[in-house]
C-alpha cells in the first residue's frame, strides 16, 4: 500500500485518489451481499482501505456485483452501472457472475454478466469469505497503478455490443442509449466476434 | 406645475381610456400605459418640491386642499411606479375576458383615488380620495365573478366599517377644532387631553387598521387576494393595503407628534408598545398559516399580513432607526410582493388559471425567467443580505434590540424564518421538481410580463446594494416628523452602535463567487442529463409522479395546526350569522304583506284608544 | 498601509483557516467513531483523499441552477467566515455584526435547497422540507439564546462580546450566561447535522437528501460546504461563550474540545425521527433559553 508515499501523490494525483477512496454503490444485487456488512462493520473493517458504502451510484465509483444476477435485476443492474460517474469499476463477486454459478441451468438467471456491462475483476467462490473483498481490493488498486481498470473505458467504445446484448435479453429498453449508437450493422458485426 | 395636474392626469386619463376602449383595443393599451408612465415621470420631477394649495373652496363650508411633501411624495412615487408596471402585465393578461375596459377603467381609477389620498391636504379630501379608492377595488376584487363575489362583500363590508371609524373621528376633529386642514390641525392638537387623543388614536387605528390588516382585522385580505385578477393582486397588496399605513404616519406621527404618541400610557401599558406586540404576533401567524397554504395566492396573500407586521412594529416603536426601517419595509414590501403576485399571474396565465401548488412543478425549464423574478422576489420576502428586505429588517431589529425588547425581536426573527418555510415551497412546487408531462410544451412568458418582473427585480437588487438611495428620502421624512437625522451614506447606514455596509457585503460575495466558480472548474465539466435519468433505485422514473408536493411539511403541519386556526375569522363569521339571524327575525314583523300592516295599524289604534279610555293620557 | 496588508492577509489567511481544520474535523470524525467501534478506521487524511478523487470524477448536471445553488452555497459559507472572529481575524465584523451572520447561514441551506430542488428527486425534496423543519425547530432556541447574549451585553457586534469575556472571563463560567450556554449545547448537535438530528443527508432513509444526485466536483464543494459549516456552528459557540481567543491557536484548541465533545455523542447515539427531533427542540432547550432570556433582562440593566 503506497498510500503514505507522498511523492506519487503529487505526480499522479488522480490515480491515487482513485485507489484509495472506493466508494462502493450500496446496491444488494443477490445472496452474497450477506458477506459484505461484516466487511464495512467492525469485524473487517474496510474503512481502512478507503471503502464505505454509498447511497446512490451517482456518489459512488466501485460497484460489487454480489451473486446471481436474475434478469430483473439485471436491468436494475445495467441502470445503476451506466449512473455511476467515471471512472467506475466493477467486480462480479461469487460464481454466479463468472459462468453461473449454481444457476448454471436455470431459465431465470444470466450466466455470463461479460456480455451486459463490463467487469473488472472476478472473485470465485459460493460464497468468497470476507477476505475476498479485500483480495478485490488490493488487485483492483494494482489494476489501477498498471490503467488495466479500464472497463468503464470499453463500455463507451463498444456500446453497440453491450446495448445490442441488453436489446437482445429484454426487447425495446425503456431508457435512451447512454452513448450515441451506430447503425444496425455495425452491431450486428461486432455481436458476432 | 402644480399638485391638481397630477390629479387631473390620473382622473381624466381613466375616463379617456374607458371612452377610447369603445373604439379601438388597442389606442386604448397605449393610452393606459402612457398616463401611468406619465403619471410615474411626473411624480418624479416633482422630487423636493414642497406645495400646499387649495383647489376648491365652499365644499360644505370648508376648504379642499392638496399638498405635497416628502411623505407624500415618497407614496406617491411607489404607488404610480407599481401601478404602472401592473397596467403594462395587465396587457396580455386581461386580453380576451370580457369587459377589459371595465378593468382599465377601475385599474386607472383605484390608482387616481390612491393618488388623491396621499395629496390631499384636509380631511374631507382624504376621506372622498379614501372611499373612491374603496368601491374601485371592491369593483375589481369582484371582477371575476364566482367566488370572488363573495370575498369582494367581506372586503367591502368591512373596509365601510373602518370608512365609519374614521368618519366620527372626522367630525369630532370638526366640532373640536372646526378646521380640518392637516397642517392646521397638527398645530391644534397639541393641546388636547390626553384621553381625547386616545380616543382618536383608537378610532383611526380601526379605521387604517382595517385597511392594512393588521391583525384583528385582516380577514378580509386572504380571500380578496386569492379571487381578485393577479395584475390588480400586485397593487392591492402592495400599495393599497399601505394606505392604511400611510394613514397610521401621517395621523399618529404628522398630526398627533410622536411625543404625545409615545407618552400615551406608561410603561408596559402603554399605547405604542400594545400596538408593537399587535404588530409582532402579526407577524407570526400569519407566517405560519402561510406555509400550510396549498393555493399559490393564498400563501402570498397571508405573507401580505404578516410583513404589514413589521411596519406596523416599526413605526410604534417611535426611534429614529425604527421609524425609517418600517417605513422602508413599506416600499420593498410592495416591491417584492408585487413581483411574486405578477410572477403568480405569468404561470396562471400560461397554464390557463392553474393557481394549485400540489399540481405545478419543474416550470424553471420552461419559463426560466419568471423562476428569476420568483427567487429574488422571495429572497427579498425572506430578507437575505443584498436584498432590500435585509437593510430594513436590520433596522427593525437593531432598534427592537437596542431599545431592550428581545421579545418582539424574537417574534420579528421567528416570522423570517417561518418565511423561508413557506416560500421554498412556494419556489419548490411551483418551479423546481419534476416538470409534468401536460406542460412541456409551456411557451416562455411575454415580454410585456416580462418586464415588470424584471424591472422589479432590479430594485428589490438595487436598493439592497445601495440602500442609500431610498433611505436619504425616508431620512427626510423622519425628520419632518421631529427626529433626529440619521448618517446615512450610499452603502447603508453608520451609526456609533454599529454600522451596516452591503457593500463590503456585496463585493465579498461576489468575490467569493467567483473564486468557488474557478475552484469547480478544476474538476471535469458536468454532463447535462435529463430529469428522467434521476435516481430511483435502478427503476425507471415514474412519469408525474416523481414531484413530492402534496403535504410538503407535514411533520410540522401536524404539531402547529391546531394552534393556526384563524379564530378571528371564525368571531366575524359567527357575528355575521347573528345579524342574519336578527334580519331573518326582523322579516317575521315586517313581512311586506300589507295586510299585515293593516293588523299592525288597527291594534295600535286600539292600544291608543284603551289607554286613553283607562287613564285619560291626553 | 500596514493595516490594509494586515486585513488583507486576514481576508484571505479566515478561509483557509476554516477549510484545513473543517477538513481535520471532518477526518477526524471518522477516525474517533471507528476507535469507539474498535476498529482502526481511514487515515486522518482520508477527506482530503476523497476531495481529490471526486474532482477527478464526472458528474452530472441537471441544469444551471443545479451547479450555480452549490456556488452560492460556499459562497455564502466562506463569506460567512469573514465575519467571524477566528482568534483575532475578523476582517469584515464591522459591517452589520451578529444579524448579518445570523442572515448569512441563511446561504449555506439556501443554495442547496435550490439546486437540489432543481434534480427533481423527491428525495432531495423530503431531504430539504426535513432540514427547513430541522432548522425552523434549532432557531427557536438559537434566537433566544442569542437575544440573550446581545441583551447581556448590550451590542450586536460579535468582536465586542469576545472583547468584554477576554477582560472579563468566560461567558460559560458567569451566572446568568451559563443557563444559555446549556441550551447551547444541547441544541449544538441540531445546528451542525450530527447525530442524533443527522436526518438531512439521512444515507439510510432518503438515499443521502439533498445530496442523492451529487457526484465528481458538485460532491467535492458540498463536502467542503459541510466542512465550513461545521467550523462555523462551533466557532460562534466557542466566541460567544467560551471567550474566543486573542490568537487562532488557542481558538483552535477551544474548538478542538468543544468538537470531540460532540463527536463522541454523534458516535453513539442513533438517528431521531422528524417530529421527535422537533418535539424536543421546542421543549427543553427552548424552556432553558427562555429562561437565560428572562434572567438576562432581569439582571442586565
Amino acid at each position: 500500500m503506497d498510500r503514505n508515499k507522498l511523492v506519487k501523490w503529487f505526480k499522479e494525483p488522480a490515480k491515487m485518489g482513485h485507489k484509495y477512496s472506493l466508494h462502493a454503490v450500496y446496491f444488494c444485487t443477490g445472496c452474497g451481499i450477506i458477506e459484505v456488512p461484516p466487511v464495512i462493520t467492525a469485524r473487517w473493517d474496510a474503512e481502512r482501505f478507503g471503502v464505505i458504502p454509498v447511497a446512490t451510484p451517482r456518489q459512488a465509483n466501485l460497484f460489487l456485483i454480489t451473486g446471481y444476477v436474475s434478469v430483473k435485476t439485471l436491468k436494475a443492474i445495467i441502470r445503476t452501472y451506466e449512473q455511476m460517474p467515471e471512472p467506475k469499476f466493477s467486480v462480479g463477486f461469487g460464481s454466479c457472475p463468472v459462468n453461473g454459478g449454481m444457476y448454471w441451468d436455470s431459465y431465470n438467471t444470466i450466466k455470463h454478466l461479460d456480455k451486459y456491462i463490463p467487469v473488472d475483476g472476478w472473485i470465485a467462490g459460493c460464497m468468497p469469505r470476507p477476505e475476498a473483498i479485500f483480495v478485490a481490493v488490493t488487485h483492483l488498486w494494482t489494476l489501477i497503478d498498471k490503467d488495466m481498470a479500464d472497463g468503464y473505458k470499453k463500455y463507451r467504445e463498444k456500446y453497440n455490443y453491450y446495448r445490442a446484448n441488453q436489446e437482445q435479453l429484454f426487447g425495446k429498453l425503456e431508457w435512451p442509449p447512454l452513448f450515441p449508437v451506430g447503425d444496425k450493422h455495425e452491431r450486428l458485426a461486432e455481436r458476432k466476434s | 406645475m402644480s399638485v391638481e395636474l397630477l390629479l387631473i392626469v390620473a382622473f381624466g386619463g381613466a375616463f379617456l381610456t374607458y371612452l377610447l376602449g369603445k373604439i379601438s383595443y388597442k389606442l386604448r393599451d397605449v393610452v393606459a400605459v402612457l398616463v401611468s408612465c406619465a403619471l410615474t415621470a411626473l411624480i418624479a420631477y416633482l422630487y423636493g418640491k414642497d406645495m400646499e394649495e387649495t383647489y376648491y373652496v365652499g365644499f360644505l363650508g370648508l376648504p379642499l386642499l392638496l399638498r405635497l411633501n416628502t411623505l407624500s411624495w415618497f407614496f406617491a412615487l411607489t404607488l404610480s411606479a407599481v401601478g404602472a408596471l401592473s397596467i403594462i402585465f395587465s396587457l396580455s393578461y386581461i386580453r380576451g375576458k370580457e369587459r377589459t375596459d371595465f378593468y382599465y377603467l377601475m385599474m386607472l381609477l383605484v390608482n387616481a383615488g390612491m393618488l388623491g389620498i396621499v395629496l390631499s391636504g384636509d380631511f374631507v379630501s382624504f376621506y372622498i380620495f379614501w372611499e373612491i379608492m374603496s368601491w374601485s377595488a371592491f369593483l375589481l376584487i369582484s371582477y371575476n365573478r364566482g367566488p370572488a363575489l363573495a370575498a369582494g362583500m367581506k372586503y367591502i363590508i368591512m373596509s365601510v366599517v373602518g370608512s365609519i371609524g374614521m368618519l366620527i373621528g372626522i367630525l369630532s376633529l370638526y366640532t373640536s377644532y372646526g378646521t380640518l386642514i392637516i397642517s392646521e390641525l397638527a398645530v391644534a392638537i397639541a393641546s388636547a387631553s390626553p384621553g381625547y387623543i386616545l380616543f382618536l388614536l383608537l378610532l383611526f387605528f380601526v379605521a387604517f387598521g382595517i385597511k392594512n390588516a393588521v391583525w384583528p382585522f385582516h380577514t378580509w385580505l386572504p380571500p380578496a387576494h386569492s379571487e381578485a385578477p393577479s395584475p390588480f393582486s400586485a397593487i392591492l397588496s402592495g400599495v393599497l393595503v399601505r394606505m392604511g399605513m400611510y394613514g397610521f404616519l401621517l395621523f399618529f406621527y404628522g398630526i398627533v407628534g410622536f411625543r404625545s404618541f409615545l407618552g400615551l400610557g406608561r410603561g408596559l401599558l402603554s399605547f405604542h408598545y400594545i400596538l408593537a406586540w399587535i404588530g409582532a404576533i402579526n407577524i407570526v401567524i400569519p407566517t405560519f398559516i402561510a406555509m400550510l397554504q396549498n393555493d399559490s395566492k393564498r400563501l402570498l396573500a397571508w405573507h401580505g399580513v404578516g410583513q404589514g407586521g413589521y411596519m406596523v412594529l416599526g413605526a410604534a416603536m417611535g426611534t429614529p432607526l425604527g421609524l425609517i426601517g418600517g417605513t422602508f419595509h413599506i416600499v420593498n414590501h410592495t416591491s417584492y410582493i408585487a413581483l411574486l403576485f405578477l410572477v403568480v399571474g405569468a404561470v396562471e396565465y400560461r397554464t390557463n388559471g392553474v393557481r394549485d401548488l400540489n399540481s405545478l412543478g419543474g416550470l424553471i425549464k420552461r419559463m426560466p425567467i419568471t423562476f428569476i423574478g420568483a427567487l429574488v422576489g422571495a429572497c427579498g420576502l425572506i430578507g437575505v443580505p443584498l436584498t432590500n428586505g435585509f437593510v430594513s429588517k436590520w433596522l427593525i431589529y437593531k432598534t427592537l434590540i437596542l431599545e431592550r425588547y428581545p421579545f418582539l425581536a424574537f417574534a420579528a426573527f421567528i416570522g423570517s424564518w417561518g418565511t423561508i418555510l413557506s416560500l421554498y415551497k412556494f419556489l419548490h412546487n411551483m418551479f423546481l421538481g419534476q416538470l409534468p408531462e401536460k406542460y412541456k410544451d409551456l411557451k416562455k412568458a411575454p415580454f410585456n410580463m416580462q418586464f415588470p418582473i424584471l424591472i422589479l427585480s432590479l430594485v428589490i437588487i438595487l436598493f439592497g446594494v445601495l440602500p442609500g438611495i431610498p433611505l436619504k428620502v425616508i431620512n427626510n421624512i423622519g425628520t419632518s416628523f421631529g427626529f433626529e437625522s440619521l448618517q446615512v451614506n450610499i452603502w447603508g447606514i453608520a451609526s456609533e452602535t454599529g454600522t451596516l455596509n452591503t457593500i463590503n457585503i456585496f463585493v465579498a460575495i461576489a468575490a467569493a463567487c467567483i473564486i468557488v466558480w474557478l475552484i469547480s472548474k478544476a474538476g471535469k465539466r458536468s454532463i447535462r442529463v435529463s430529469q428522467a435519468d434521476s435516481y430511483a433505485a435502478g427503476a425507471s422514473v415514474p412519469v408525474d409522479r416523481y414531484h413530492y408536493t402534496v403535504d410538503f411539511y407535514n411533520p410540522l403541519y401536524r404539531m402547529i395546526s391546531p394552534f393556526l386556526r384563524d379564530y378571528v375569522d371564525d368571531f366575524y363569521m359567527k357575528l355575521a350569522q347573528w345579524t342574519r339571524g336578527i334580519g331573518n327575525g326582523v322579516r317575521r314583523v315586517y313581512t311586506g304583506d300589507v295586510g299585515n300592516y293593516v293588523i299592525y295599524i288597527l291594534l295600535f289604534l286600539a292600544l291608543l284608544i284603551i289607554v286613553q279610555v283607562r287613564w285619560s293620557v291626553w | 498601509m500596514e493595516r490594509m496588508v494586515m486585513k488583507i492577509a486576514q481576508i484571505i489567511l479566515s478561509p483557509i483557516i476554516a477549510f484545513v481544520i473543517g477538513v481535520f474535523f471532518l477526518g477526524l470524525t471518522r477516525k474517533i467513531i471507528a476507535r469507539i467501534h474498535w476498529r482502526y478506521g481511514p487515515p486522518l487524511t482520508q477527506p482530503v483523499i476523497d476531495i481529490i478523487k471526486l474532482f477527478n470524477q464526472t458528474s452530472v448536471s441537471h441544469g444551471g441552477l443545479f451547479n450555480l445553488g452549490i456556488i452560492l452555497s460556499l459562497a455564502g459559507s466562506i463569506v460567512l467566515v469573514l465575519f467571524l472572529p477566528i482568534g483575532n481575524f475578523h476582517p469584515l465584523s464591522g459591517s452589520g455584526g451578529m444579524l448579518v451572520i445570523l442572515y448569512l447561514m441563511l446561504f449555506g441551506p439556501l443554495g442547496i435547497a435550490l439546486s437540489g430542488g432543481e434534480a427533481a428527486n423527491p428525495n432531495t425534496s423530503i431531504g430539504i422540507s426535513r432540514k427547513l423543519i430541522l432548522a425552523l425547530g434549532y432557531e427557536v432556541p438559537l434566537l433566544f439564546i442569542l437575544l440573550a447574549v446581545m441583551i447581556r451585553y448590550d451590542t450586536i457586534s460579535i468582536v465586542e462580546i469576545v472583547r468584554t469575556q477576554q477582560e472579563g472571563g468566560w461567558s460559560l463560567l458567569s451566572f446568568p450566561m451559563v443557563v444559555p450556554g446549556i441550551a447551547y449545547l444541547l441544541i449544538l448537535p441540531a445546528i451542525l447535522g450530527k447525530r442524533p438530528f443527522e436526518l438531512v443527508g439521512a444515507v439510510q432513509e432518503i438515499s443521502s437528501g439533498p445530496m442523492v444526485e451529487y457526484g465528481g466536483k458538485n460532491l467535492a464543494l458540498v463536502t467542503i460546504q459541510h466542512a465550513f459549516s461545521m467550523f462555523i456552528g462551533i466557532a460562534l459557540f466557542v466566541n460567544l461563550f467560551l471567550g474566543g481567543s486573542s490568537n487562532p491557536g488557542f481558538f483552535i484548541i477551544k474548538m478542538l474540545v468543544v468538537y470531540i465533545v460532540e463527536v463522541l455523542i454523534h458516535a453513539v447515539f442513533p438517528r431521531m425521527r422528524i417530529e421527535q427531533a422537533l418535539r424536543y427542540l421546542w421543549r427543553w432547550p427552548t424552556l432553558v433559553a427562555f429562561a437565560g432570556l428572562v434572567l438576562a433582562m432581569i439582571m442586565g440593566r
